[in-house]
């Protein structure tokens, strides 16, 4: 188990991450969602002790991760894939982790067969892409058996079938008991492996909630003629409406009671349906966009 | 909805059984000693390319040396002194360089965030790769001793007037103090400035500068600041009398460097 409470950073007079609470449980994958520069890295980067925090705390299985006498046998953690030595072969490096974690050689061998890697493992790391490198990371994080996994930007220069292959390795692993937090900054890439959502946006929670939960329906998205007067006519009758950012229109109310709206102003309608997630793309829509990062 | 009831069981693949009801083959997880953390530092030191290159180059060096000593004999007995001074002095000067690369290529690598997110108690990482940096000069520079040794036996026959072994144990003291003192210093400016270029630039640059000119500009009280000097005088282990210039030296250049060094490494970002 995770938890992370009211984890602040700042450096300087710029504030990069900012009461950040939240808690992952065993037996679930949590996607830690946000567009870069949101803070995601750091807060891990927190919770793995690497990174003082201004405020708040945060624990591993209760513990702060310094106070854990041999973290990696705890919790595996791959932070960038690409800093890995490139003049060391994968196999050395996995030996040396295992000698650290305690664990026997014949592990990494294992691991190192359990990610594909093993064609591979007397090559230097430097030859290795980044998809491979990613794989060997994965191999580093599992090789203490650990309880628990943090992975930033896992899917990061993977292809279609390595991101597949990650995602039964991860469900496989959290539905023995496991539990996993993996950041992205893609929500396509993370939707179909991750049970919760944990969605951060200029330093701060925007989104937490399971994955069906945030894509579920909420309410009805409609697009027409005329934009401004069916957000008018709408408004007018007495709904809650929030604009979208390619004109259409998400509304808190049933498409019966939008058309009616709708047909009462005379306004043409152009789609009507469930909204279907759209608040949550709507809303990564906002956080990815140069406008927003500006502001 | 018959159609998914035929098709459904193919997905449902076997679930693992749940890792609290796996005996795991592991050994227990213990904390990591601070002899490991130093066995993985020495071994983090010779198995990659560039580190092998540095010691074998480091051991061709004393071997040129030698071989130079040996063709260009000199008249009379043959002394060791003379034979490990040649083979050693680049070795003394290019040892620290392990020194300061054990702190720093971490850094450059980036694989500082590997070993501090499996050790997050950097200071006794930090200490450990310190005592490995010595460790491993320790056996180059006695690598370079055998070396002088067997080059001393061969040019005492070679000449025929014969070897000389006189000063042995005062020679080989000397060799291994200074080159410890060096080797922690290199360690200590590694520790404070990790770009390793800039901190062997800086390790080298840096006293020297100082020796040229220090005497000019504040007269004999520079002998305080003289690293150089102070290493001299603990190689022939006779300090002159100069005991508090000799200390003052050593912790202005090296026990002040290695104090700012764990500071600064146990806070510094690691990107």
């Amino acid at each position: 188990m995770i938890t992370v409470e009211n984890l602040s950073k700042r450096y300087g007079s710029t504030t990069a991450v900012s009461d950040v609470s939240f808690t992952v449980e065993p037996g679930s994958i949590t996607g830690f969602l946000g567009p870069n520069g949101a803070g995601k890295s750091t807060t891990l980067r927190m919770l793995t002790g690497l990174t003082p925090p201004s405020s708040g705390r945060a624990t591993i299985a209760g513990k702060k991760y310094a106070d854990l006498p041999n973290p990696g046998r705890v919790v595996g953690v791959m932070l960038d894939a690409a800093a890995q030595h490139p003049g060391r072969t994968g196999r050395e490096t996995l030996l040396l982790n295992a000698a650290l974690l305690g664990v026997p050689s014949t592990r990494a061998d294992e691991m190192l067969e359990a990610v594909g890697l093993t064609p591979a493992a007397k090559r230097r790391v430097g030859q290795y892409s980044l998809g491979m490198r990613q794989r060997l990371g994965i191999a580093a994080a599992l090789l203490g058996d650990p309880a628990a996994l943090i992975l930033d930007e896992p899917a990061n220069g993977m292809d279609p079938e390595g991101i597949r292959w990650m995602r039964g390795l991860l469900q496989d692993f959290a539905s023995r008991g496991g539990t996993v937090i993996l950041s992205s900054h893609l929500l396509g890439e993370v939707q179909a492996t991750v049970d919760r959502l944990v969605v951060i946006g200029g330093g701060r929670i925007v989104a937490d909630g399971s994955l069906e939960e945030l894509l579920a329906g909420s309410g009805t998205l409609v697009r027409g003629l005329d934009p401004n007067g069916l957000n008018q006519a709408l408004t007018a009758a007495g709904l809650s409406v929030e604009p979208l950012y390619d004109g259409a229109l998400r509304v808190d109310a049933t498409a019966e009671q939008v058309g009616r709206a709708a047909a009462a102003a005379g306004q043409i309608l152009l789609e009507l349906r469930e909204s279907d997630g759209a608040g949550l793309e709507e809303l990564f829509f906002q956080l990815t966009s140069p406008t927003a990062a500006a502001a | 909805m018959a159609v998914t009831e035929i098709t459904s069981p193919v997905a449902a693949a076997v679930p693992g059984k749940h890792r609290a009801a796996v005996a795991t083959s592991l050994p227990p997880a213990r904390g990591q000693s601070f002899l490991k953390l130093v066995t993985i530092e020495l071994r983090k030191s010779v198995n990659t390319r560039s580190g092998r290159f540095l010691i074998l180059g480091i051991l061709a060096l004393a071997l040129a040396a030698l071989t130079w000593q040996l063709t260009h004999l000199n008249d009379g007995k043959q002394t060791f002194d003379s034979y490990l001074a040649a083979a050693s002095t680049g070795v003394m000067l290019l040892l620290p360089v392990i020194g300061v690369m054990a702190m720093t290529s971490e850094w450059t690598q980036r694989t500082a965030l590997t070993t501090f997110t499996l050790s997050p108690r950097r200071i006794r990482v930090q200490l450990a790769k310190f005592v490995s940096a010595i460790l491993l000069s320790v056996v180059v520079l006695s690598v370079t001793v055998v070396l002088a040794l067997a080059g001393t036996a061969l040019g005492g026959s070679l000449s025929g007037d014969g070897a000389s072994y006189a000063g042995f144990g005062g020679a080989l003291a000397g060799a291994y103090l200074t080159t410890a003192l060096n080797v922690v210093m290199g360690a200590a400016f590694g520790a404070v400035i990790a770009q390793t270029a800039v901190a062997i630039l800086v390790f080298f640059v840096a006293p020297t500068a100082w020796t040229l000119a220090g005497p000019a500009l504040f007269k004999s009280n520079a002998d305080w600041l003289d690293v150089f000097g102070a290493f001299g005088r603990i190689a022939e282990r006779d300090l002159h009398g100069m005991v508090p210039e000799t200390l003052t030296a050593i912790g202005i250049w090296i026990v002040l460097p290695t104090i700012v060094g764990l500071w600064a490494s146990s806070r510094r970002e690691v990107k």
